[in-house]
């Protein structure tokens, strides 16, 4: 008897879960368009994001958000793990290093429809900066705001050490000279974190007007490693000198030195740090929003010229996976051309393609945004143009070779440069070769 | 007992047991077993999660084991870890039981206290905590200066020391295994204490001849839930020194996570997994096969 009430009220309580739970899919049938929104950024961007989210929603009574964000080295994992599972956001942040593949596999909605229909609207936009989310001359996604690499200089500090700003066009020997020099009269890093990444590999190449990968992306694209190696020389010295954050420094205290929040510069402890330069603005208000930046071209190598480009800083996709791709696009078209909407991110993403955005915007930019826009004004006059997208594998390379067995080796001590050379060499050509 | 109705009895005895079970059956089944299947279906292929997998054969396994230095650096770190961790968390974690195992007033209370580390254990929370403690600039360092010894090392980014800063990590959550000596502890029946003080026993020798024996099958259980924790450890690792300095900490279950899931080679993740869970059954079977040398059980017959 006992058995038998019990067997009943675990089935009355399995089947009150399951109609509940088919009563709540009943109820929140969508009258409502619901979309969901996922992007990478600092706090700064969610802040700011999720603001405009809101302000969407009220003008918009029949679209329901949702939205999920991350830090850069989270986003990849989860999206890959949400296409896999069909489960993929609607409108998802993309990169220029990836959008290719992730259209080659199907994952997009192609948006031309939707901007010869005027849900996107491109009237106040460049065609060349519509163009930089075209592949193979369709339309995949819509670029969130041009920048370029920069190096943030602290000028305060330089101001502190009596040392003079360089020229623009300064070369890689002008800038060990300048972190010697703020080590010496300042006591500090004159380089922050995060020198040993990716980024300065290929904008080295870009000054001597090659790039790391051929064009076929099946083994790497220049014949002369003396640049590379010379590079690494220099961050040795920089670390030996004390003028460069060393790398256990880096781990330990900077977690790596991937979030420009947690980074040296930030706290006073270097005069210099290369960043995209819409991070600008997470950097300023990271450090209390006092302080003078300005930002800088890379340096070049001796006799080369421009290591900077302008490069759509992100951009929004529709995915293939989504029940509301219309919607989907119109919330696109709203975040790039509302005003208000833009007032709310200030371009943290980089500078807005819209001209009438950039209008508006002029007037209000706080300081640290105006170093921003001219410094991307800048780029867009004296810059290198765009490189290739990285190679299929980058990821793979730079993961699991370029950054454990080659500069975390020679910053290590365990291998000496001219060794380091060799192996990315060698064993990054058995990676590209799979291409 | 052969009675008519036993048959009957015994189908609905069986009809109410998956009954009562099927929850947890769906769950072993939909969540475990199938995915486990296609795991090892996976670890035979090149599967990037967004096209659809490519047979390989036993390529995986082949990089694995000739191809990949950091795939044995990663094999090396982790036992590296597990035979300095799981012995000092046993260690610290009987040393606590028996201090705790007294009738004192307020003994409930340090019992709870002692066990806080281990509830928000594997979390991140403390993960980033540690982080704070063992930077250049954290407070472990600034003790150090405070007691005249100045040091900058940065205990987390120094391929020397940061895996030891994991492994006191670990010996500090020592609260599950704690409680499970705490609970074996309770059962040694103080009668033997007392006849063998009366024979004028020290207590170290109490503590060999009658604890240690006593408390042998729980040593066991606790030293193979200890060594499978040991072998599969990933959040610190991750979140402390992201497997950094030099892969040093670069743990097997982080490195299976980060060709999953960073570089999207699911194929060679899920081979490394299968290898990790032959290795892990492989050395409970060990423990067990030896565990008849040293663990006592009372109600043993025929001894």
């Amino acid at each position: 008897m006992v058995k038998k009430i019990g067997l009943l009220l675990i089935s009355i309580f399995v089947l009150s879960s399951v109609a509940m739970a088919a009563g709540k899919s009943e109820t929140a049938k969508p009258r409502k368009a619901e979309i969901k929104i996922i992007w990478w950024g600092s706090q700064t961007r969610h802040e700011g994001t999720i603001k405009v989210i809101e302000l969407y929603k009220k003008t918009h009574p029949n679209v329901d958000i949702t939205y999920e964000f991350s830090s850069w080295a989270d986003y990849w994992t989860k999206v890959t793990t949400m296409a896999a599972g069909g489960q993929l956001p609607d409108v998802m942040q993309q990169d220029y290093a990836r959008i290719a593949e992730w259209v080659k596999r199907g994952l997009h909605v192609q948006l031309d429809e939707y901007v010869t229909k005027k849900i996107i609207d491109t009237t106040n936009i460049e065609p060349s900066l519509i163009d930089t989310g075209r592949i193979d001359g369709k339309l995949w996604a819509i670029n969130l705001g041009s920048n370029s690499h920069s190096m943030i200089l602290d000028a305060d500090m330089f101001k502190k050490a009596g040392i003079p700003l360089p020229p623009k066009d300064w070369t890689w020997e002008d800038f060990e000279k300048i972190a010697l020099q703020l080590r010496e009269k300042l006591g500090i890093y004159g380089y922050g974190v995060h020198m040993w990444n990716d980024q300065i590999w290929k904008a080295i190449y870009i000054s001597r007007g090659e790039w790391i990968y051929a064009p076929d992306n099946k083994s790497i694209g220049y014949k002369d490693d003396t640049p590379f190696i010379q590079y690494l020389e220099m961050m040795k010295r920089l670390v030996k000198a004390g003028a460069m954050t060393p790398r256990q420094e880096e781990i330990s205290q900077y977690a790596g030195g991937t979030q420009p929040e947690q980074t040296p510069i930030i706290f006073g402890k270097a005069a210099m740090q290369h960043q995209w330069s819409n991070q600008l603005s997470a950097v300023d208000k990271a450090s209390g929003g006092k302080r003078n930046f300005v930002l800088y071209p890379l340096p070049r190598v001796k006799g080369g010229k421009s290591a900077n480009y302008i490069k759509a800083s992100q951009y929004f996709s529709v995915s293939s996976q989504s029940k509301f791709p219309e919607e989907a696009a119109r919330f696109i078209g709203f975040f790039t051309n509302d005003i208000d909407a833009n007032k709310i991110l200030m371009a943290e993403r980089g500078v807005p393609i819209s001209s009438k955005v950039r209008e508006a915007l002029l007037p209000l930019l706080p300081p640290v945004q105006k170093e921003v826009f001219s410094f991307v004004e800048y780029i867009s006059k004296t810059g290198s143009p765009c490189p290739p997208p990285d190679a299929p594998r980058h990821g793979e390379l730079i993961n699991n070779l370029y950054q454990p067995e080659v500069v975390d080796k020679v910053l290590f001590d365990i291998i000496d440069p001219v060794t380091a050379a060799k192996i990315l060499r060698e064993r990054g050509n058995a990676i590209l070769s799979k291409n | 007992m052969r009675d008519p109705l036993s048959k009957t009895r015994k189908a609905r005895d069986a009809r109410d047991g998956y009954g009562f079970i099927s929850l947890w059956l769906f769950g072993f089944f939909a969540l475990t077993l199938i995915p486990l299947l296609f795991s090892f279906f996976l670890s035979f292929t090149d599967y990037d999660l967004l096209t659809p997998p490519v047979w390989s054969g036993l390529n995986n396994f082949k990089t694995m084991f000739t191809k990949d230095p950091r795939y044995w650096k990663s094999v090396f770190a982790t036992f590296y870890y597990a035979i300095a961790a799981v012995p000092l968390r046993l260690v610290v974690a009987l040393g606590v039981a028996m201090i705790l195992n007294t009738n004192r007033r307020g003994v409930s209370l340090y019992r709870a206290l002692y066990y806080a580390p281990s509830i928000v254990g594997s979390s991140v929370a403390v993960a980033v905590m540690w982080r704070q403690y063992f930077g250049t600039e954290g407070i472990f360092n600034a003790l150090l200066r405070a007691v005249g010894i100045p040091s900058n090392i940065s205990w987390t980014g120094d391929p020397r020391f940061a895996i030891w800063t994991l492994i006191l990590l670990a010996a500090w959550q020592f609260g599950s295994p704690m409680l499970v000596f705490l609970s074996g502890l309770k059962q040694i029946p103080n009668e033997l204490y007392e006849s063998a003080s009366i024979d004028g026993a020290s207590g170290i020798r109490k503590f060999f001849r009658i604890t240690l024996p006593l408390l042998s099958p729980v040593i066991l259980f606790n030293l193979i839930m200890q060594m499978i924790h040991g072998l599969i450890v990933f959040t610190p690792a991750l979140i402390i020194t992201g497997g950094q300095p030099l892969d040093t900490t670069n743990f097997y279950a982080l490195y299976l996570y980060r060709r999953g899931f960073e570089t999207f080679e699911m194929g060679y993740a899920s081979g490394m997994a299968w290898v990790l869970l032959v290795v892990i059954a492989l050395f409970t079977f060990i423990i067990f096969k030896t565990s008849s040398q040293w663990v006592f059980y009372e109600a043993e017959k025929g001894r």
